[in-house]
């Protein structure tokens, strides 16, 4: 028996968990969604919210279900990425690609947390969006290292027909 | 692709089998055998310098252009 706990296994079984909470939240955002239109005075007194602030709050849901397909796509990817860990060749050209979308995906929602602060700032519905420049930097790593990642699969494939 | 190697031609030459030359020059009979059927994307100069050692010839006898 092996001792060590098995980490990439650890982290598939996170990110399959991920993925199910993120598609759990899109539904959950969905339905409050749906209910601020169907039963707008019972989410008001449920949430214990003022009718001025359903607007914002009906903005923020949209820029949240806008990122549930974001999310869903870092987490697929990565998990696409372990698995080839796991299969022992992760130094692949899809794996370059993987990281890239990674990337975007992750800058997109860095643009929405953007969109979550100024239907904060532009109406009556306040919620903090969690501003950190810590994302943005994430943003810019994942971009040099998916470039590094391209190159170095490049290299390696060069190296694999020399003799 | 355009650059031949010729490795299979000085091996009957010199009346020696690929396994031999592997032991000779220390490359590994997979490798020498991606060489010698032009599977091969790149070769090292020390794998250049080895196999003509071994064999007693010049880069030139080994690898030719072919002009496409």
């Amino acid at each position: 028996m092996n001792p060590r706990p098995d980490i990439l296994s650890t982290t598939r079984l996170v990110l399959r968990g991920l993925t199910g909470l993120n598609i759990l939240l899109g539904a959950g955002i969905a339905v409050l969604l749906s209910t601020s239109f169907a039963a707008a005075p019972w989410l008001q007194k449920a949430l214990g919210a003022q009718p001025e602030q359903m607007t914002g709050m009906r903005l923020v849901m949209l820029v949240g279900l806008a990122g549930i397909p974001l999310a869903h796509r870092m987490l697929t990817r990565l998990s696409t990425m372990v698995e080839t860990v796991r299969d022992g060749d992760p130094f692949i050209p899809e794996n370059a690609a993987r990281l890239q979308d990674i990337a975007w995906a992750l800058l997109w929602i860095e643009v929405l947390k953007l969109a979550v602060g100024a239907v904060s700032a532009a109406t009556p519905f306040a919620i903090d969006p969690g501003f950190s420049l810590d994302g943005w930097l994430a943003v810019l790593l994942l971009f040099v290292l998916a470039r590094v990642f391209a190159l170095g699969t490049t290299l390696r494939a060069d190296l694999e027909g020399t003799v | 692709m355009a650059i031949l190697v010729k490795l299979d031609d000085l091996l009957h030459a010199r009346r020696m089998t690929l396994s031999q030359l592997a032991e000779q020059v220390d490359i590994t009979l997979a490798n020498l055998s991606i060489l010698k059927t032009g599977k091969a994307k790149a070769i090292r100069f020390s794998t250049l310098e080895a196999i003509c050692q071994a064999l007693d010839c010049q880069p030139g006898d080994l690898l030719a252009h072919e002009k496409e």
